[in-house]
């Protein structure tokens, strides 16, 4: 169940915006693929230059991933209760239940159905990967990740309030020795003439820096607009740190592990369109003798939170409580989440 | 004309003043109503500006006091519902882990404990397997 869980992970990109996709994942897995130590150059022989120019360059991972080590460390904000029960019904397929009662938003049922395929090309990956789940109101959220060639992968993501559809995406990922290159078009129109296309672009300069590019498109029928971002990221021996600069603002991510136990992050962000700087500092606290897994942030708004999840052995139980207040404002949230299987 | 004679020097001395006695009564009445005007009329004693500095002191510390506590009341509560959300749970669960393994070994202690006195006295015995937990 573990190796399968782990293909899962491995195989999905990041959920499109505003889906709840990919829920099944427990938060006590290993660490998420993509993150990888700069190999150790070979040794020169002598009377020979250095071998810089032909020692290997790591393919430095997607775009959306670079920021990603640090956002995990922060907490998510919980509200209401929350069941989740997932069940894996063979090697290849998986079904998780979701109830959820809240008092903010609305409470629902949620169905989820996961498959993985048999085309392996990795010890934890697996093509390809169909994930959908359907909604007590009729909202469909539904990927299909796939790879074309050993080089090429592709995901169609599709995403829909009640029959209406929000969103409608396709995205394309050529992985290279040393850089990794993404196509994405998101809702096409091709009658009204709309649509927004996405590209990446992340070339390895160093084993430990990686420098990157994006560059969106959007056509709406009388108005078109590109925006341009740059990104470093820096792999350091125990940090990463991350720096985005674009036309929307700067943001910027620092990741430190401090020991096996405690892991650090801190993120800094700012908007050009609503003139709005923030910071956050979150750490990560493991302990898994005590089954005990915590997050905590605290934020330049005011905002302190935190999330705890809990193991109990020796069902196949976890519970996760979480609690996010809001000094200024004196607004408090809290909840909690149980997941089976 | 005994108008004129009454003012005339040799009708005796005037009296312009009432009785002493009347004039003591007077003072203490006033003297009752008004001290603290009395006593604030004493200040009026020291220069002009040493009197605009300790008015403009005391009114300033009065506003200090009411800030500082205002301000330390404030801090408490959010000092205290941040270490709430950020480091009680932590707290809770290490120490019962810390209980947890410290009840164990003292299981095991028990459990071995004696058993090991009673086997001393037969050289021949096997010692007993450890007990899993």
């Amino acid at each position: 169940f573990a190796t399968f869980m782990g293909s899962v992970l491995a195989a999905s990109s990041p959920p499109p915006p505003g889906s709840g996709v990919v829920q099944g994942a427990p938060g006590l897995v290993s660490v998420p693929p993509g993150f990888s130590m700069p190999p150790v150059p070979p040794p020169s022989v002598p009377g020979q230059p250095a071998v810089e120019i032909g020692s290997p360059l790591p393919n430095p991972g997607t775009y959306e991933e670079c920021h990603r080590k640090c956002k995990e460390v922060f907490p998510i904000q919980m509200e209401g209760v929350r069941l989740v029960v997932n069940k894996g019904l063979s090697n290849h397929f998986q079904v998780s239940h979701t109830v959820t009662l809240s008092t903010l938003a609305e409470s629902g049922y949620r169905f989820g159905a996961t498959y993985v395929g048999t085309q392996q090309t990795g010890p934890a990956e697996s093509f390809p990967v169909m994930v959908g789940d359907m909604d007590n109101t009729g909202s469909l959220n539904a990927q299909v990740i796939h790879q074309l060639t050993s080089a090429v992968r592709s995901k169609i993501a599709i995403q829909t309030q009640q029959h209406k559809f929000v969103n409608w995406q396709c995205d394309m990922e050529y992985r290279g020795d040393d850089f990794t290159s993404a196509v994405t078009l998101g809702n096409p129109d091709v009658l009204l003439g709309s649509g927004i296309i996405v590209a990446h672009y992340l070339q390895s300069i160093s084993p430990a820096l990686a420098l990157g590019g994006e560059l969106v498109y959007h056509r709406r029928p009388g108005e078109e607009g590109a925006v341009t971002s740059l990104m470093g990221r820096y792999t350091g021996n125990n940090y990463v740190a991350t720096l985005t600069l674009g036309g929307a603002g700067a943001h910027a991510t620092y990741y430190h592990r401090a020991n096996d136990q405690l892991q650090l992050g801190v993120e800094f962000e700012g908007s050009m369109r609503t003139q709005e700087t923030a910071v956050s500092f979150g750490y990560q606290l493991d302990l898994p003798k005590a089954n005990l897994l915590f997050k905590g942030s605290v934020d330049s708004n005011w905002v302190v939170g935190a999330v705890l999840e809990k193991k109990l052995l020796p069902l196949p139980l976890s519970l996760a409580l979480g609690a996010f207040l809001n000094q200024k404002k004196n607004k408090f949230q809290c909840g909690f989440n149980v997941t089976v299987g | 004309m005994a108008g004129i004679e009454e003012l005339s020097p040799a009708a005796g001395p005037v009296e312009t003043r009432p009785p002493e006695g009347e004039i003591d009564e007077d003072e203490d009445e006033e003297l009752d109503e008004t001290i603290m005007e009395r006593l604030w009329g004493l200040t009026e004693m020291f220069p002009d500006t040493l009197r605009s500095a300790a008015e403009v002191t005391a009114s300033g510390s009065v506003t200090v006091a009411k800030k500082l506590y205002s301000f330390s009341r404030t801090a408490l509560w959010v000092g205290t519902t941040s270490f709430m959300i950020l480091v009680l749970p932590v707290v809770f669960e290490t120490e019962r882990l810390q209980l947890e393994q410290q009840q164990l070994q003292q299981q095991r202690q028990i459990l071995l404990g004696p058993n090991a006195g009673m086997s001393g006295g037969m050289p021949g015995l096997m010692p007993p397997a450890p007990v899993k937990m």
